[in-house]
């Protein structure tokens, strides 16, 4: 990767006028004291001095999709025959995911390992990501809650952005990680960013330093929770406060969890494809009504497992967690899920 | 001290229950969490100030066994609605009281810091004190309490069997449903633009459902299952006002205005709008207002053939 | 079009016959619709299929025609709730859709030159029937096969055709019995788990294969272990809620293991390293 670029704050918005010309941009859009994306178009509160409350997720993983639709066709020879017709959605458009934070962009190599590593790839999540480029903006201050350096990452973290960008007094400085983010950089409106190289490396480690730490590492932690898997009186005890709502896993970057489901009216119909929340009483339950995880309690376990323990035991250690501090900030109860997993450590 | 009453009330009550639920400070310093107190040595933790926000009587109806709870004057009125609707065993419900005046909003206090992170916070006063990497802010804690507070009749709890404090009066004005009378004048063109604008940012995480005392039915909600078949799985608005609607009017005289709902939303809907809206109708159509005496019976509960205050159409 | 497969979109097939097995349990006979795609299906016997009834569900069976019979696809459904109640509401003719083959596979590499102990109960014996049949039609390959097999009464048990051409089969040794006496019933009566321990089946050279309800194979597995059988030698095939049936959906796991593709069939080996979450 050879150029940085540097981009004058005023010309920000012409940036992005530009390249939502040649495809749908999504940006941080202020929505009253929200921060969600939007796709961008003139007149959008841009913001990004925070992350925002709803990750880019549903960009690559929409909250619901239509997979096929479904048409039964009556036979005009003999009305008492229909032939089925199937219709898979699969048009995606090039997009760019402007203004994310590194804890986003982690959220989609989480994805990338579980729905395009494998025999079985979903055609739908790696058509949009492969038509996606994601632009970056590392962080200047921790947010509340955050602990991402403690899981692997970090507040400027380029595994999984196309195109790094750094917060500078007079614009922002742009490092590309793929050809994706060079070809951005291809733009008119770019300067020479390699003045600013260094100064971006001390904000990044500055800010890096000031990222909490709940607990000092997470060697042994997969092993740790598994071997606390029986211990129903730890679990009872981390998870009575909960109140087992969709929160914590549908604002989290890293949860990809969904439901598939149909829909009919008349002759037509779709199978739409939807999040779902392990959280949630139904998610386990069987048709014989024996649920599994009927209990809060092993509903909490198997989340809090599925970031710390079965996921990196499958995936060479990596942690399904990005630390971004969501799940603490906006649970109604604040369950925080640093702090189990530091008690289960000291358990 | 409220607090070391409240520490020696849940001490007193711990032998007799299995859990006294009450607060302790949460992941950051604006931030109360429920603590569920099994050991004399956990109420060494406890807290009580204006961050002690979370309703925790919404526990009760799932926990077996003799709870102990501590409760704020809003809270109360859940208390009372369960009693109506018999979702407690009342004798083993040991309710520790504790007066009120009023609480923060998180979400106000985050918007009067510019959504900083906070390092420190103070009570002073009537005032909260921040501290954020930015300076320090105090704010008139009448500037950042959520709707509720304003006009709140209950700084001492209905129910308790200890009140951790001399009993107070709240001194402030009643309900008129001001806002709700206002934004009834909206046309219905506008009303329906506002809320299809507020419940685009709808997740249907089911925060504010889980999160209200009344919704005990919230793991078998009708307006999830697929028989009977009320919504789909389409995140679009449609769905969502449907899932909304449903909500409210299953809340319809049993809402006891404790606005969780909205307190919990991570995408700011004001949810608790349409709750009041039908609280409001319930008054003025029954004379009712839940979560208020025991012995009650909320109207929705009760078939009349003839109503007092609702004219029938003559067929 | 997808640059790669689609594996959510089903392929279309016809009911072409539908067996009453008993008052809450259908077999279904299925034949896609592409004569192409169906005379190049394979499947190995133990995998399962997700059977489509559209604007209705998916719901998972395993395919318990045998690899060897590939004449139609086999599913057998028990009545229990939207799905299969649609299912049981079906005509022949009628339109499914059929993913599959999903999941692993009984591991009958192994168990060639041993005997074969088949222990099921109820609809227990549909993934049991596939490994049977496709034992039988290479019968030379296994020593003894033996199949214990019972029901809650005898218009419970499924596939009762069958049953009688085993029973009159020289070479395999078929024990029937039903939970408790009924009137007409002249064989054994006891649960499948009891009547296990009284045959006491040697475990030399045995691979012992189980399915059936969660509670008799929870008291089959410990009778097995009893009977001295190691852990290797006892295999089961789990059911779960799934949704996708390739793994990505995150809802059938038990610890790091998708029943939908780590299994359904595990060894009780592989199943005690799995956190108890059945």
């Amino acid at each position: 990767m050879a150029d940085t670029g540097f981009l004058p704050k005023e010309k920000l918005n012409t940036l992005l006028e530009a390249l939502s010309k040649k495809l749908q941009v999504f940006v941080p859009v202020l929505e009253g004291d929200v921060v969600l994306f939007r796709r961008f178009a003139s007149g959008v509160t841009l913001c990004l001095t925070r992350p925002a409350n709803l990750p880019p997720k549903g960009i690559l993983f929409p909250q619901s999709e239509t997979l096929f639709n479904f048409n039964f066709k009556k036979d005009p020879e003999d009305l008492k025959k229909s032939s089925l017709e199937l219709k898979e959605n699969l048009d995606f458009v090039p997009t760019i995911i402007f203004g994310g934070r590194p804890c986003d962009a982690q959220g989609f190599r989480i994805y990338d390992r579980v729905y395009l590593e494998t025999d079985t790839a979903d055609p739908y999540y790696k058509g949009r990501r492969e038509k996606t480029t994601i632009i970056t903006l590392t962080c200047n201050a921790p947010s509340p809650g955050c602990f991402c350096t403690s899981v692997g990452r970090g507040p400027a973290e380029s595994d999984g952005s196309d195109l790094m960008m750094t917060e500078m007094e007079k614009g922002y400085f742009f490092e590309p990680m793929t050809e994706k983010g060079e070809e951005i950089l291809k733009d008119s409106l770019f300067e020479d960013g390699s003045a600013y190289k260094q100064q971006a490396q001390k904000a990044h480690e500055k800010v890096s330093a000031l990222v909490k730490k709940p607990f000092a590492t997470l060697e042994g932690t997969p092993e740790k929770l598994l071997s606390l898997f029986d211990n129903n009186q730890f679990w009872e005890g981390e998870a009575a406060k909960c109140i087992s709502c969709g929160a914590c896993t549908y604002l989290c970057p890293t949860c990809y969890c969904f439901n598939i489901t149909d829909e009919e009216v008349g002759n037509t119909g779709e199978r739409i494809r939807s999040w779902d929340a392990c959280m949630f009483f139904h998610f386990t339950l069987e048709a014989s009504s024996h649920n599994p995880r009927q209990n809060k309690h092993q509903r909490l376990k198997n989340r809090v497992g599925h970031k710390f323990s079965y996921y990196p035991k499958k995936y060479n250690g990596v942690i399904a967690c990005c630390g971004c501090g969501r799940c603490i900030r906006y649970c109604p109860m604040s369950v925080d899920i640093s702090g189990i997993v530091a008690h289960a450590q000291g358990a | 001290m409220t607090i070391e009453k409240l520490k020696e009330a849940a001490r007193k009550i711990l032998p007799e229950v299995d859990v006294v639920i009450g607060y302790r400070q949460g992941f950051d310093p604006l931030h109360a969490t429920p603590y569920f107190m099994t050991k004399p040595e956990q109420v060494d933790q406890l807290i009580w100030n204006s961050l002690c926000v979370q309703n925790l009587c919404s526990y009760l109806p799932f926990l077996k066994g003799k709870v102990g709870v501590i409760v704020k004057g809003c809270d109360s009125r859940t208390i009372v609605q369960y009693m109506q609707e018999k979702l407690i065993v009342r004798e083993n419900v040991k309710v520790i009281g504790v007066p009120c005046l009023r609480v923060i909003s998180v979400k106000k206090v985050l918007a009067a810091i510019n959504q900083q992170s906070v390092k420190e916070v103070t009570f002073e006063g009537e005032n909260i004190v921040v501290k954020t990497p930015e300076g320090q802010k105090t704010i008139p804690l009448a500037d950042v309490a959520p709707r509720k507070c304003v006009t709140c009749q209950l700084a001492t709890p209905l129910q308790y069997d200890v009140l951790a404090g001399e009993g107070i009066q709240s001194n402030k004005p009643q309900d008129t449903f001001e806002e709700t009378k206002e934004f009834e004048k909206l046309s219905l063109e506008e009303r329906r633009a506002y809320w299809e604008k507020e419940f685009d940012r709808c997740i249907r995480c089911y925060a504010c459902r889980n999160a209200c005392p009344m919704c005990i039915c919230q793991d078998k909600c009708i307006a999830e299952s697929r028989d009977p078949h009320w919504t789909s799985q389409r995140a679009n608005v449609t769905e969502k006002f449907m899932f909304h609607m449903i909500h409210g009017l299953h809340l319809a005289g049993r809402c006891i205005s404790c606005e969780e709902c909205e307190r919990v939303c991570p995408m700011d809907i004001p949810v608790a709008k349409i709750k009041k809206k039908i609280s409001m109708d319930l008054k003025e159509l029954f004379g009712y207002e839940a979560g208020m005496n025991p012995d009650d019976t909320p109207p929705m509960y009760v078939f009349k053939v003839e109503e007092a205050t609702i004219e029938e159409h003559e067929l | 079009m997808s640059s790669i497969h689609n594996p959510y979109l089903p392929e279309l097939a016809t009911v072409i016959k539908i067996i009453d097995e008993t008052p809450n349990i259908k077999s279904f006979q299925v034949v896609l619709n592409d004569p192409e795609k169906m005379k190049s299906f394979t499947f190995e016997p133990g995998q399962v299929g997700q059977l489509s009834l559209f604007g209705v569900g998916e719901s998972t069976f395993v395919i318990n025609s045998p690899p060897t019979r590939m004449e139609y696809l086999q599913f057998s459904v028990m009545k229990a709730g939207e799905v299969t109640s649609a299912l049981h509401e079906l005509a022949e003719g009628d339109q499914v859709g059929v993913r599959a083959p999903l999941g692993n596979w009984f591991p009958y590499a192994h168990m060639k030159g041993k005997k074969i102990l088949f222990i099921g109960g109820g609809i227990g014996l549909a993934p049991l029937r596939t490994l049977i049949l496709f034992m039988l039609d290479n019968r030379a390959d296994y020593g003894d096969i033996t199949i214990i097999y019972g029901a809650r009464t005898p218009n419970d048990l499924c596939y009762k055709d069958e049953l009688k051409e085993w029973e009159a089969r020289p070479d395999v040794n078929m024990i029937l019995t039903v939970d408790n006496e009924f009137p007409g019933w002249v064989k054994r009566v006891g649960l499948v788990p009891n009547v296990l321990k009284e045959l006491a089946p040697s475990p030399e050279n045995t691979v012992a294969i189980t399915c059936g309800p969660p509670i008799m194979i929870k008291f089959t597995l410990q009778a097995l272990s009893a009977l001295k059988f190691d852990d290797e030698q006892i295999i089961t095939t789990l059911e779960k809620r799934m949704k996708c049936g390739i793994g990505i959906c995150g809802r059938c796991n038990i610890g790091t293991m998708y029943v939908c593709k780590d299994g359904p069939v595990f060894s009780l080996t592989q199943l005690k390293e799995l956190p108890a979450e059945l």
